[in-house]
């Protein structure tokens, strides 16, 4: 593939990995080298069962690659041992999941200070951040409201600012709109996007929804475990005004 | 730091209530079982702990209070020249048996010869000074309320012990006795009542008090380390009286039937807890898979685990211990014997608090299903 990209933020060398069931090897992901750069949002889309998961979890350091390596902000990954790797972790990367996994007895200013507090910050700080990006993603006003009262939107915003208040440097989203309507898909893209462009994070985004590639700054579709093609957006989608009425739908 | 845990705990108490109520059952189980126990085998030692005496001082190696054998009479003459020693009294034990004037047939009976001067000290605690005075008439006997209709007497009739002529004087409350019926009579009956040539006019134990209470097992050692007046040992009140509470407890197999059902509480215990905080550990697996994936460490999430099980021991553990209060004063006002010292109950309480953190272990054991790349499907 390409060479490295100057400025890169993870880079994947060559990784390939396999799984075994029973007899049968079936190899997943063939050779796959990538850069992806900070402050864009890069979207990794493909048909379903050709690997995008899977690259994002050897991308985000939760799955070791049968071969390769895998840079992340210059670390090579699979020198880390777990301990390390779950430090790594810690400090530099956040997730957003499909389901928002939440837990039902805190509320939504908990469930952001909660990975905080792991991160050696006192109680005020955490607190501060907390609050910073609850209002980032809109969810200010909804701070003291478990995952009972709130939709799946909000839900998922709470988990996209859990992930965002730690200030990681690597953002990764696996479908994070799959389980929400049109409307408020748009606005998760949105601020996935708005994240990259403000705070210079790396988001990679992973989905098979064709409605989020006009959101995306560099498509990279996917099949059978090769990257196919990598397209750079011409004219950057411009990031949505926070929570105004971008909600027109986007089919 | 966000109270994971404890918050969890009370938004889903539903969900972690079969835990807390295992718990409190089994914490319940064990302390009535040894309150029961102890108060049971408590009256093995009614003898001890009903009396004043400080210092008892028997045959060596005698291993309950009913198995004393004569000991001899220089030993009052030692322990009355010890300078901590402020009183010395003789007690006789004489086993024997029973003839009442009704029918009842033989009965084996425990008689007690004390000394029945109004400040003696044997059953100082069980026999007011009026009963005591009764003692004095030759061939009195006082008899325990509760054991009037086995002996098929009432206050006032006559009775053979060992084929010689007693009479009831009065009746005592508190006194039953383990394994035969308690007669108290004055030293000179008893030494009449006592037809064991062995016996030979000695009595079985001498009790004493020491000047400063605090420090009788210091004298009860230094009292037994000379010889020189013949055979005896010396234990303080409570040596004895649990010297002779274990000889029972172990003798009747009560001991090894506590250990069975402690440990068959604590097994039963032990499932349901530990399977309810799995269920709820696997309930959350998600989130904490996901704590993990934003680098919470797995140490991390086993310290929720484990002070989710410590908070279900603990509310349990007030469960127990206050349901455990209401049914002991309950037993108590119906004359159920119980007694529980504070020993036993933290030994109860401290196991079942075992039991709730051997649990949270286990339920630790299913966080290995929270693998966070499990979330990226
Ligand atoms: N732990 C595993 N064990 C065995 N096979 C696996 C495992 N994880 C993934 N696979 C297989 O790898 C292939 C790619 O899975 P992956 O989850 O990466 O697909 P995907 O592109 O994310 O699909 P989708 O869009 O449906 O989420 C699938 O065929 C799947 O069966
Ligand atoms: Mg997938």
């Amino acid at each position: 593939m390409a060479d490295s990209a100057p400025n890169a933020s993870l880079q994947a060398r060559h990784v390939a990995k396999s799984f075994v069931s029973g007899r049968l090897r079936s190899t997943v992901l063939h050779d796959l080298s990538l850069d992806i750069n900070p402050g864009e949002l890069t979207l990794i889309s493909g048909p379903s069962g050709c690997g995008k998961s899977t690259l994002l979890a050897i991308l985000s350091g939760l799955q070791r690659p049968d071969q390769g390596q895998v840079m992340a902000l210059g670390e090579e990954l699979s020198r880390l041992d777990q301990h390390a790797l779950e430090r790594f972790r810690l400090r530099h990367t956040g997730f957003v999941f499909q389901g928002f996994n939440l837990f039902p007895a805190l509320n939504a200013l908990e469930q952001v200070e909660l990975p905080l507090s792991y991160l050696g910050l006192t109680p005020a700080e955490a607190r501060r951040r907390a609050t910073a990006s609850l209002e980032e993603v809109g969810m200010g006003p909804r701070m003291q409201l478990r995952p009972s009262e709130l939709s799946g939107g909000e839900k998922q915003r709470v988990a996209i600012a859990r992930a965002l208040a730690k200030e990681p440097g690597l953002l990764f989203a696996d479908e994070p709109t799959s389980a929400l309507d049109a409307a408020n898909g748009q606005i998760v893209i949105d601020i996935l996007h708005r994240i990259a462009r403000s705070h210079g994070t790396t988001v990679l985004c992973v989905s098979h929804d064709p409605r989020l590639v006009g959101h995306a700054d560099r498509v990279l579709s996917m099949e059978d475990g090769r990257i196919l093609s990598d397209h750079v957006a011409a004219v950057p989608a411009p990031p949505a005004p926070p929570f105004s009425a971008s909600m027109e739908s986007s089919a | 730091m966000v109270a994971l845990a404890r918050k969890t705990l009370v938004y889903e108490w539903r969900r972690f209530l079969p835990a807390i109520l295992a718990v409190c059952f089994a914490g319940l189980l064990q302390l009535l079982q040894a309150a029961l126990v102890l108060g049971i085998f408590g009256s093995a030692s009614v003898y001890i702990t009903g009396s004043s005496a400080q210092l008892w001082v028997g045959y060596p190696g005698t291993q309950s209070v009913n198995l004393g054998r004569p000991i001899d009479e220089g030993v009052e003459m030692r322990l009355r020249m010890d300078p901590d020693v402020v009183r010395v009294e003789p007690f006789r034990w004489v086993d024997a048996d029973w003839r009442g004037p009704k029918d009842t047939g033989g009965v084996s009976v425990f008689v007690s010869g004390i000394d029945p001067r109004p400040d003696g000290m044997m059953f100082a605690q069980a026999l007011p000074p009026r009963l005591r005075a009764l003692l004095n008439e030759p061939d009195a006997v006082i008899v325990d309320r509760a054991d009037l209709e086995n002996l098929g007497v009432s206050v006032g009739d006559t009775a053979a012990i060992n084929g010689h002529r007693v009479r009831v004087v009065g009746v005592s409350n508190g006194l039953r006795a383990l394994g035969g019926v308690n007669v108290v009579s004055s030293l000179d009956t008893a030494r009449e009542l006592d037809v064991d040539p062995q016996d030979s006019g000695r009595v079985t134990y001498f009790v004493a008090s020491v000047r400063d209470p605090a420090r009788s097992r210091e004298v009860a050692r230094r009292l037994s380390g000379a010889a020189s007046f013949g055979s005896y040992a010396v234990w303080t009140k409570q040596e004895f009286a649990r010297r002779s509470q274990m000889y029972w407890i172990l003798d009747t197999g009560a001991g090894a039937g506590v250990l069975f059902l402690a440990g068959i509480v604590f097994l039963v215990g032990a499932v349901i807890t530990s399977q309810t905080l799995v269920a709820a550990v696997v309930g959350s697996v998600r989130e904490y898979a996901t704590l993990n994936a934003l680098g919470v460490g797995v140490g991390a999430l086993r310290k929720v685990v484990l002070e989710q099980a410590f908070w279900v021991g603990a509310l349990g553990l007030v469960g127990s211990a206050t349901m455990g209060m209401l049914l002991l004063a309950l037993a108590r006002s119906r004359s159920v014997p119980v007694a529980l010292y504070p020993m036993p109950t933290i030994l109860c309480l401290g196991l079942t608090m075992l039991l709730a953190m051997v649990s949270g272990l286990a339920a630790m054991r299913s966080l290995r299903r929270a693998d966070p790349a499990s979330l990226l499907r």
